[in-house]
């Protein structure tokens, strides 16, 4: 019966037919898949804070004025030649780059190059109330108020086509590092007004015109972010035709993926997983050091949180040692204080609570509340560079707040869900963390304990104490190094007394690629970049020599 | 049959009608705003929010409300996504042509797998291979989706390195989603690397319709089975055989068209088993289809693309089951006659 052996052998020809065939298809060589963690909020970065967005926006469809550059530890010029300081540094002057292309796209061709209208309506959308995108999308530029950039320049006005004037209320000693984030972005003038003029200025910030090294092509939630190379970019243009964010948020998988061969580059790592891909000889992984800090921030307003010696309590309840070990497998220092190592004021002095469950009790008796309370703990769904597994570091805290009588739930949502929610300040306490956008030893307090950060979502601890904000005022007004350095000691041991957070860990921030890529940069202050990155034309030859 | 046809017809919009009330109902227990959870406008957003309200009625009755809610409905206004703020029907369309690829192609497989398979099993019955096929379909029946796709995920991709295990398509070919189904998108586009993105996609297709295929495909087998052991027991196989009727002949005449009745009868019923496994099998594969679209819509708890996936997994279901036994009772008229016997 010839017929059944024909049935039974179907199956096994279509398999066969499907395998991969070797040879190289032009678009796969000349393009880069990265597979990102999440979906960023949005296409503009001046709306958010997340290191999703950064990474999928900044360093790619956008360019600032000036960069920092980690080695030289100077600004360089990118869109502004040069700059000076005028009026005792309360004036700041930029000379602009000229024939600087904007993306030409379907939706969008630019007539002109870039001009001083553009750097003054960037900056004016979120710094004047009045200005017509000043609402559009939301109307929160987080990064701007927590900075308190947004009340320290007055004005921002064009001289003449190529130079742009910055009024400042009072000189500040981190304007510059500020300016030269991911978040001071430079937008197309000429895109926002053509956009009014159609009435919908809200594409804005979804079909994104910059100046960067990628133009936004197509993005599907969930699913993927398509750029294509900017071929009239004002510095070399990127090596690559094409990048493709992946959107990949399960860590397993995104490893799997890099496995095979269908991520390029992955961010996040898991740390348990490290050693197993260090030994397979076409998958490398990078670290760079971050200035990052995870820590545990209670909600403030929320009882029994307002009373300073519950927090001290939970502060010396937990085992940080233990959790160093654990989530972060000793690729991360136990933290000292909220400025990690890297920063200019960090000192070695010891600002945080040790694990003294006995102590804790005591604390608690103190309170009033000896027979334990309840409460939740909130955990990150995704894994960030200060923190791999927010979910198991929340199970160690649960598990040694279960020793002091003390009952922890866990809650987590998706994670931009997750972000809303913490800016309605709806969790009693949080595990979450923060990157430093510049080398500002400021940008790691007004950020996450100022009160001008209140509501814009990165005061996590929803603390607002005048006394401290004035301590802060007075080191940004400090242009000295070493007095600021002894204030931000002063700082610290004001946040320690007070403990609206406990500083858990300083970690690396690690990336896994393919052996046959190369030049992708993950910078100390900033979202990752691919202008530089390409790959081998016969992949994972070269690579193992060196 | 037009008295059949009428009657299951009704039925189906009777059921769609109370899945439009439920839906209704939904955004009343969901948490927060009714009128943000029904069109996914914010109340902050006020302008767009006091319109969505007047055409939404909701300064009357709720029969009004309900009213307005079913035209919006019926005519493709399902409101705006919570999180993206497009269009839920919009984006709903090319997620269903991924989920009826994938849905089709799994089925057709099941088919082409299971039903020979089964009649190859009856032949053979308490053969050595019989046994072997009804063994492997029974333990292949009781693997639960979601653990088998892993394990294939980890031996076909991971070890052996044959297949991706994400996505449709690698995204560095550049093709326009129009349909949602990627080997149509795929013919339809202008790419100059289209056989090249064709293999791809069906080297990304495999996997996940080979998943989806075995819990449909061993129950096919084991209906076809028994089906056969029945038929071949009736006085007509024995009449045709003592004829002197060719084996083949008795087997594609007579056995085979009767002993696929009860197996029709099911593929309502398997084409509903392998809509719940595809939520699962998109999940893990990444695929961009319903099923994906509506477990991430409960993570975000995005309900206005909750209701639309929802509706459009039960619409989908109740469809095909109709459609199945209205091709069933047309098919074979003695089922027909015992349908209104009853009445």
């Amino acid at each position: 019966m010839n017929i059944w052996r024909f049935w039974l052998l179907a199956p096994i020809v279509t398999l066969a037919a499907c395998t991969p065939s070797d040879e190289e298809v032009a678009p796969l060589q000349e393009g880069l898949v990265y597979c990102s963690e999440g979906n960023p909020e949005s296409f503009n970065p001046q709306l958010g804070t997340s290191g999703t967005t950064i990474d999928a926006t900044s360093a790619q469809i956008y360019d600032r004025l000036l960069d920092y550059d980690d080695e030289q530890q100077a600004f360089v010029p990118a869109l502004a030649e040069s700059w000076h300081a005028l009026d005792g540094g309360k004036r700041y002057r930029f000379m602009l780059r000229p024939k600087v292309q904007f993306h030409d796209t379907s939706w969008f061709s630019p007539s002109r190059t870039l001009n001083a209208d553009d750097v003054v309506f960037s900056f004016n959308r979120w710094l004047n109330k009045q200005h017509p995108y000043h609402e559009v999308n939301g109307g929160n530029y987080p990064f701007f108020t927590a900075s308190g950039l947004n009340r320290l320049i007055s004005k921002v006005e064009a001289v003449n086509g190529t130079t742009v004037d910055f009024y400042l209320r009072r000189s500040d000693s981190s304007f510059l590092a500020n300016l030269a984030t991911d978040f001071a972005v430079i937008l197309s003038a000429e895109y926002g007004a053509e956009l009014l003029a159609q009435g919908q200025p809200e594409q804005i910030d979804k079909r994104p015109i910059g100046t960067g090294p990628f133009i936004f092509k197509d993005f599907r939630k969930d699913l993927i972010i398509r750029y294509q190379r900017h071929a009239d970019y004002w510095r070399t243009p990127a090596r690559m035709k094409q990048l493709v964010y992946s959107i990949t948020p399960n860590a397993n998988k995104r490893m799997l993926k890099l496995l095979t061969g269908e991520c390029d580059v992955i961010p996040y790592p898991l740390v348990d997983e490290l050693a197993k891909l260090d030994t397979a000889d076409n998958i490398k992984i990078a670290s760079t050091v971050n200035p990052n800090i995870a820590f545990w921030a209670f909600n403030t307003e929320h009882p029994p949180f307002d009373n300073v010696l519950v927090r001290r309590a939970l502060a010396s309840a937990i085992n940080r040692s233990a959790i160093i070990q654990t989530i972060y497998n000793d690729n991360a220092k136990l933290a000292t204080g909220v400025l990690p190592e890297t920063s200019w004021a960090y000192s070695p002095v010891d600002q945080t609570y040790g694990y003294d469950p006995e102590r804790a009790k005591a604390l608690l008796e103190q309170a009033g509340l000896g027979d334990g309370f309840e409460f939740d703990i909130w955990a990150m769904p995704v894994q960030r560079a200060y923190n791999p597994n927010a979910q198991k570091m929340a199970e160690l805290i649960q598990a040694d707040l279960a020793q002091i009588g003390v009952r922890a739930n866990i809650v987590t949502y998706e994670w931009n869900a997750f972000r809303r929610r913490l800016v309605r300040n709806e969790h009693d306490s949080v595990l979450i963390g923060w990157i430093a956008d510049n080398a500002d030893p400021d940008n790691f307090f007004r950020p996450l304990l100022g009160c001008s950060a209140l509501n814009v979502g990165t005061n996590r601890a929803n603390w607002c104490e005048p006394e401290f904000d004035d301590l802060l005022m007075q080191a940004i007004a400090e242009a000295d190094n070493d007095q600021r350095t002894k204030l931000y000691q002063e700082v610290e041991s004001y946040v320690y007394r007070e403990a609206p957070l406990v500083p858990i860990a300083n970690s690396m921030r690690f990336q896994a690629y393919r052996s046959d890529i190369h030049g992708v940069e993950v910078p100390a202050y900033g979202g990752v970049s691919f202008r530089h990155a390409y790959r081998d034309a016969e992949p994972d030859t070269t690579e193992a020599k060196r | 049959m037009i008295r059949y046809t009428l009657r299951r017809l009704t039925l189906l919009i009777v059921t769609l009608w109370l899945l439009t009330v439920f839906l209704f109902s939904l955004n009343y227990f969901f948490p927060g705003d009714t009128l943000t959870n029904m069109t996914g406008i914010r109340a902050s957003d006020s302008l767009s929010y006091q319109l969505a309200a007047e055409a939404r009625g909701f300064d009357s009755s709720i029969f009004t409300q309900y009213l307005r809610f079913l035209g919006h409905f019926s005519s493709g206004d399902w409101g705006q996504s919570l999180t993206t703020q497009r269009d839920v029907f919009k984006q709903l369309l090319p997620l269903l042509g991924g989920t009826l690829e994938l849905s089709v192609l799994a089925m057709l497989l099941a088919m082409v797998i299971g039903a020979p398979l089964g009649l190859y099993a009856a032949r053979q019955q308490r053969g050595a291979m019989d046994r072997v096929v009804m063994g492997v379909s029974l333990s292949a029946y009781s693997v639960p989706v979601f653990w088998l796709a892993q394990l294939l995920i980890l031996l076909f991709a991971v070890k052996l390195g044959w297949t991706p295990i994400s996505g449709q398509l690698n995204p560095l070919f550049n093709i326009d989603v129009q349909t949602g189904s990627i080997i149509l998108d795929i013919l339809a586009s202008d790419n100059p690397y289209k056989s090249a993105a064709l293999a791809d996609a069906i080297n990304h297709l495999w996997l996940p319709v080979i998943v989806l295929a075995i819990m449909p495909g061993t129950m096919l087998m084991r209906i076809t089975r028994n089906s056969m052991l029945e038929v071949l027991q009736q006085n007509y196989i024995r009449a045709a055989r003592a004829r002197g009727l060719s084996e083949l002949r008795i087997l594609f005449r007579h056995v085979l068209p009767n002993a696929m009745q009860p197996v029709v009868r099911q593929l309502g019923l398997m084409f509903s088993i392998l809509m719940s496994n595809i939520i699962v099998t998109e999940v893990i594969f990444n695929w961009p289809g319903l099923g994906s679209w509506l477990v991430k819509s409960i993570y975000e708890r995005d309900y206005p693309v909750l209701q639309g996936g929802l509706f459009a997994f039960a619409t989908l279901i109740l469809f095909v089951n109709v459609v199945v036994e209205l091709f069933h009772a047309w098919r074979y008229p003695q089922v027909r006659k015992e349908l209104y016997a009853e009445h």
